[in-house]
């Protein structure tokens, strides 16, 4: 890589910039905090295109995520190529319908057999199988469910094999620093996990460069918004375990 | 407060039965309801419809026994009215049993 010594000025930093940003009890959500609280997954997109430089604005965003050993171990794949979003469709749906093949008992020829495979394959892979991705697989076999849901651009993101650690939570975190600041400059998100069946086929191995040492992991489809879906919304408390002083006490 | 049983670690149902899993639910003010169907386009579950005439439009939860809610809250987050929101989180029971969890509650100015 070629050698380079940064010349350009380095940006006023956030410290220097307001008093929003100090925090006072009960005080107004701060920029930052009303994107975070504020995003919802959208699926439900404009037919216009992402202009180039909002994607790579947005994709610096995630270049400056942190990382084990900031190893980094992401790489970006963007698509914006309406044929070729509907091919990976296509082939993400005839895998679909292979899986629930073998392992929709309720559809499936194969019958018993389906519940039999099912059987196993949920407690090999309970995460991957859980009602709620098998309930979309199905619908996605059916063609009633999109997979990329119109989005005029998709970004996958490959993940390095050999990252330090936990390159999986690496590339998660990188992503949802990509989400928060393509909500904050009004743009529409949603993570697609259904991307990694494409690893299933030499010809999307090959296209998308997801060979040794990069594998799928994610996808973010990326475009405007229909309506304008972000809001704050009620969400279930969840117990906290709160150590201090020596005692134990559990929060909500 | 829900907690796993021994039995329960190890139940990976196929959902055979459907009492095995609560779906999410919504409910709808029809009073502050106009109608405008948003709520029905952003749907990920495509469980809410639009019924009525003219100023009589309601949107309504399908009625079946599993709709498919996920209570993701889309919904309340995109209606201008507040008319709709989320009343029953999903829980698939057993294996996936959702465990130390309270209400629904709006983000907290702490």
């Amino acid at each position: 890589m070629a050698e380079s010594v940064v010349t350009e000025e380095k940006p006023k930093k956030k410290a220097e910039c307001g008093e929003m940003y100090t925090w006072h009890e009960g005080m107004e959500w701060n920029p930052v905090e009303r994107v975070i609280l504020e995003r919802r997954s959208v699926r439900r997109y404009q037919d216009r295109q992402v202009p180039e430089k909002l994607v790579r604005r947005i994709l610096e965003a995630g270049r400056f995520a942190p990382s084990a050993g900031n190893s980094q171990p992401w790489k970006f794949v963007v698509i914006r190529d309406r044929e070729m979003i509907d091919d990976m469709e296509r082939y993400v749906r005839l895998r679909c319908k292979l899986l629930r093949f073998f392992l929709d008992w309720r559809k499936s020829p194969l019958g018993r057999l389906a519940w039999f495979y099912a059987q196993v394959a949920i407690r090999l892979r309970p995460n991957q199988l859980h009602p709620i991705p098998c309930g979309a697989a199905s619908l996605l076999a059916e063609g009633k469910f999109s997979l990329f849901h119109g989005a005029p651009t998709v970004i996958l993101i490959l993940m390095d094999k050999r990252g330090v650690s936990k390159p999986e939570i690496d590339v998660g975190i990188c992503g949802q620093n990509m989400v928060l600041a393509a909500h904050s400059l009004g743009l529409g998100t949603c993570w697609i996990g259904f991307v990694e069946l494409l690893k299933y086929g030499v010809k999307w191995r090959r296209k998308l460069g997801i060979q040794y040492p990069y594998d799928l992991v994610e996808g973010i489809s990326l475009g405007y918004p229909v309506g304008d879906p972000d809001g704050m919304i009620a969400r279930e408390l969840h117990e906290i375990d709160w150590w201090e002083n020596g005692l134990k006490k559990t929060v909500f | 407060m829900a907690y796993l049983t021994w039995k329960e670690r190890f139940i990976i149902p196929t959902y055979d039965n459907p009492a095995y899993a609560r779906s999410g639910r919504v409910t709808i003010d029809h009073e502050k309801c106009n109608g405008c169907g948003m709520c029905v386009k952003i749907c990920p579950g495509s469980c809410l419809y639009i019924a009525g005439v003219g100023k009589e439009k309601k949107a309504h939860l399908m009625e079946v026994e599993f709709p498919d809610c996920m209570s993701c809250n889309d919904c309340a987050a995109i209606c201008k009215r507040d008319a709709i929101a989320v009343s029953q989180t999903y829980d698939f029971g057993y294996f996936y049993k959702i465990i130390h969890r309270g209400e629904l509650v709006f983000p907290r100015r702490f």
